[in-house]
């Protein structure tokens, strides 16, 4: 990471900066085009190779995930000899929106469901999510701008049906959430409120505070405990299980309760296990979940299933930067759409701040790289994200509608309604993934993915709001056309022997097979090393 | 000569349906020098000693001869059976997609030998490559002058491409005969034997579609070419179908009677990972078991029964150091579980039970009483069914006790 310690030190900084009023807009002079190539991390040099075995061999992907793509598998045959087997019709790997959404609908629909999550029922990124939801239903909005806001945000590399589809659901993906109990803020008329995210070109972002995921997730986790779901929770999946044809046929998961494997066989299998952020993409900090470790990626090419835009990640340009331990978290774009401006060391305002997000972020490193960041005593550097200067010009609009903001604050001892905090961008999004149909299936037969692990949707840049959108919108469809394609699926045999294809793959290609996939926790939580950690170990 | 793909798998047979290629080089010839003399070609097929390549190694010759000797039947049924669904082997459907002339030549030669008007090409609906590449052929067939010719000598012959119910079941050759008549595929009970009661109660011959793709090379080339190809007492080539923990899993004709070390070490390039050999699964789940101390057998049909087990139809499942045996045999049950048919009590209850006490075994909640149960229905199932899908459950059962029933003790000391 290209970081310049020749920015101007934070108490110096500090001393220089006053919440004003209004500060003169910036004067872009870089093409935007320009300006990422630049600086953003998706174009560092040396950072993107060629994958060099499975379904995408010889397409460009970062360094880091194609290590772990092309890892040798955890298990073995032996580590499934007395393995247990659980029956199920459909399978739910990821216990965070989309899976709930898809275990929710398929159970619907009257098929067996069993939902396995790597942690507890609703640990993951869609709590992170803060700023809202896509969805146009105001007036004078349309699901037509809303496709062509997804599509330009995401430079034209997003596949166009899929978009069509996701935002002709919005509307009734929002019905649907209230109906199961969300809420949203409201105008004194009871309407829905909105607001404007980055990139786009209306408000059409509905939201609840600034916690809509955690809200939403609220919602989701209650509703699948009152079902008949079966959750097998502290059960990451390891590998996927494939019949006698190759289709997916279920999973095998690691249960940390009794450090033992289960194969699950099921119908179908539904894919939800999230991003990517704690494999640290360039070594950025991250607003990500401790279990976004890219198990999904891992598991699905395996089985031979395609992905897409694996050189392409999102970094939210809000990120914390000091305190040190607070570093990745998330401060909502939702504050810039509120009115907050970004300031460089000199109070100076250096980008529009509702430009796309790598837009924006790769301005901030640019005014990092070229001496005009605030740099901190313990190596961390950033730029200001003038709250107390939106406090002036609204008064008591963040203590309301941001109480996450204002707790962040309160955590890391920096008052934001007086003192500006520092931000950096953070790694926060995958945009590639599992290619998919609009049904969520990937192109492996019984295999859906579906939220973040999948790709194609965002292009290679991810508008705010379309995140919470899709894990819902196709997280509703795999479920329902799981649960309506499993009747007559029988698979005669399910193992592991795609595992055997994987490593004759790497022996051929002379690749190292010293590394283990999926990676299933950050690298800085490995517990199985951990001879302290009893509770994982008891039976070992 | 090269040793690899040298009859069925030479390249100039595998032109898929191009009949112009396929003509360019060897097509035709041997159907030519069958209709000069038909009534030579049974005893040419027992001089080159070709026998039923789909796993039960019957001289082809006798089944021609109890066919032929039908001589006042008016309608007679040849089905070329293409099923194959058993779990490791894939030898048909390569020879169906890339060599559909070769398969039609042999099936109507054998057809002039015996004077059968009915040819139908039996074919697995899930392999939809092969039957599309079968469909294009038998009509490319049909408009050529050597269909004409072939008229001139049987008048009534008639091709069809019929694509079976997908079923494990159906390639047993009574179900395939229900399934042509449009029934579910259950097996009869044996006799009367198709040769005097078939499609429709007309006689009917069965044959694999690797014996059938044999023909025509022998007619051409003459008995003593085609038992010379084989090694030791074996005769003519063999495709293997080579899976699991090999470097290179794949399709190898190899000539008859090839060693398991030069199959796996040679062709399949070794163990993967360089693990160790543990067993090898022959011809499919529905036969037995072959050790490490095994390696040197000549693959071939008596020299694999001298060895307690069966070539079956060539597929080796290579399994290393680290599986589970009494897993892969529960696995190999449930396939078979699965596929019964339910006509036969003892088949239906039976491989269910063995499954379920092989799953209990390797859970860790098996009993010696369970494996007492086990050694006890090796005893009494065999033979009970119709067909013989149970006897093919317990033959892997039986063979896997026998070689690894250490692995079975320490299963059920485990709990």
């Amino acid at each position: 990471m290209s970081k310049n310690n020749q920015g101007i030190a934070y108490d110096k900084a500090l001393k220089k900066y006053s919440a004003r009023k209004e500060v003169p807009a910036a004067e872009e002079t870089l093409a935007p085009e320009t300006l990422l190539k630049q600086f953003h991390p998706d174009y560092f040099p040396d950072s993107i190779i060629n994958l060099k075995v499975g379904a995408n061999k010889g397409e460009a992907c970062h360094h880091q995930l194609a290590a772990m793509l092309q890892s040798d598998a955890r298990i073995d045959e032996s580590d499934l000899a007395g393995a247990p087997i659980i029956e199920t019709d459909i399978l739910v790997i990821g216990g965070g929106g989309a899976g709930c959404a898809a275990a929710l609908m398929a159970a619907e629909a009257g098929a067996r469901v069993t939902l396995a999550t790597k942690l507890r029922l609703g640990d993951s990124n869609t709590v992170m999510a803060e700023g809202g939801i896509q969805a146009s239903i105001e007036q004078g909005d349309t699901p037509q701008m809303h496709f062509e806001d997804t599509i330009k945000a995401g430079h034209h590399f997003s596949d166009k049906e899929l978009v069509a589809e996701m935002v002709m659901d919005a509307p009734e993906v929002i019905r649907w959430l209230i109906q199961q109990g969300m809420q949203f803020d409201l105008d004194k008329y009871g309407d829905l409120l909105t607001r404007r995210a980055g990139g786009t070109s209306a408000a059409r972002v509905v939201y609840y505070r600034d916690y809509t995921g955690l809200e939403m997730m609220r919602v989701l986790r209650e509703a699948v405990l009152n079902s008949n779901i079966e959750i097998l929770d502290y059960s990451p999946a390891v590998e996927l299980l494939a019949n006698e044809s190759g289709h997916c046929a279920g999973a095998v998961l690691s249960s940390l309760k009794d450090c033992s494997y289960n194969l699950v066989r099921a119908k179908s299998v539904i894919v939800a296990t999230g991003g990517i952020g704690r494999m640290h993409i360039n070594q950025f900090p991250t607003s990500n979940h401790f279990g976004a470790t890219a198990d999904g990626l891992v598991l699905a090419y395996r089985l031979g299933a395609k992905l897409r835009d694996l050189d392409s990640f999102q970094y939210h340009p809000s990120g914390l930067s000091h305190p040190q331990h607070m570093a990745g978290h998330l401060i909502t774009e939702g504050v810039r759409s509120a009115g907050a401006y970004m300031l460089n060391a000199h109070g100076e305002r250096f980008v529009g701040e509702l430009k796309t997000r790598d837009h924006v972020s790769s301005a901030i490193l640019r005014e990092c790289v070229e001496g005009r960041g605030i740099t901190t005593p313990d190596g961390a550097i950033g730029v200001w994200l003038d709250t107390p200067g939106l406090e002036l010009r609204e008064p008591g609009m963040l203590a309301q509608r941001f109480p996450k903001l204002i707790e962040l604050g309160k955590k890391s001892g920096i008052n934001p309604l007086k003192v500006p905090p520092l931000i950096y961008p953070t790694l926060h999004y995958q945009n590639g993934g599992v290619v998919i149909d609009p049904n969520g299936l990937s192109s492996v037969k019984g295999l859906y993915c579906v939220g973040e692990v999948s790709g194609g949707i965002h292009g290679k840049n991810r508008i705010m709001g379309n995140a919470l959108l899709e894990i819902i919108s196709f997280g509703r469809r795999s479920g329902e056309h799981a649960a309506a394609n499993c009747h007559g699926v029988k698979h005669k045999k399910i193992s592991i022997e795609h595992l055997s294809d994987l490593r004759r793959e790497l022996t051929q290609a002379n690749m190292p097979m010293d590394l283990q996939g999926p990676l299933l926790f950050p690298e800085c939580a490995k517990f199985e090393n951990d001879s302290d950690y009893d509770g994982l170990h008891k039976n070992r | 000569m090269q040793p690899l793909n040298q009859v069925l798998l030479h390249k100039d047979c595998r032109v898929g349906p191009d009949l112009t290629a396929w003509r360019s080089t060897i097509g035709g010839k041997a159907l030519k020098i069958a209709l000069d003399d038909p009534s030579s070609l049974i005893p040419l097929i027992k001089d080159a000693g070709l026998r039923g390549l789909g796993g039960s190694g019957f001289p082809t010759y006798k089944k021609w001869e109890f066919l032929a000797a039908k001589k006042m039947a008016m309608e007679k049924y040849l089905i070329c059976n293409g099923n194959e669904d058993e779990p490791g082997t894939f030898k048909d459907r390569v020879l169906l997609e890339e060599t559909p002339f070769q398969v039609i030549e042999g099936a109507t030669i054998c057809a002039l030998a015996t004077n059968i008007n009915h040819i139908i090409f039996y074919i697995n609906p899930d392999q939809t490559a092969s039957l599309a590449s079968m469909r294009a052929a038998v009509e490319l067939w049909e408009a050529s002058d050597l269909y004409t010719e072939v008229k001139k000598k049987t008048p009534r012959l008639k091709y069809r491409v019929h694509a079976s119910s997908g079923h494990y079941i159906g390639g047993e050759e009574t179900a395939a005969i229900e399934s042509i008549e449009g029934k579910f595929p259950f097996p009869r009970g044996k006799p009367p034997f198709p040769a005097d009661f078939g499609v429709f109660g007309h006689p009917t011959l069965v044959n694999n579609i690797e014996t059938l793709s044999n023909v025509s090379h022998i007619v051409r080339n003459g008995a003593e070419w085609y038992r010379d190809l084989g090694l030791g007492d074996a005769a003519g080539t063999k495709i293997y179908s080579l899976s699991g923990d090999v470097l290179e899993p794949g399709f190898y004709e190899l000539p008859m009677g090839t060693p398991l070390s030069d199959l796996i070490n040679i062709y399949g390039k070794g163990m993967l990972l360089d693990k160790k050999l543990k067993a090898v699964f022959t011809g499919g789940p529905s036969n037995t078991i072959l050790t490490p101390k095994d390696i040197d057998v000549p693959l071939d049909f008596d020299s694999v029964l001298k060895r307690r087990s069966h070539l079956g139809t060539g597929a080796m499942i290579v399994v290393s150091e680290g599986t589970s045996i009494v897993k892969r045999v529960a696995e190999y049950v449930s396939f078979f579980a699965a596929s019964s048919c339910g006509q036969c009590p003892p088949c239906k209850t039976g491989t269910y039970y063995v499954a379920q006490l092989l799953n209990n075994i390797d859970t860790g909640q098996g009993s010696q009483a369970d494996l007492d149960s086990l050694i006890n229905l090796c005893k009494i199932l065999p033979g009970s069914g119709r067909c013989h899908l149970v006897d093919g459950a317990v033959n892997v059962l039986d063979s896997s006790l026998y070689h690894f029933m250490d692995e079975y003790r320490h299963a059920i000391k485990a709990t």
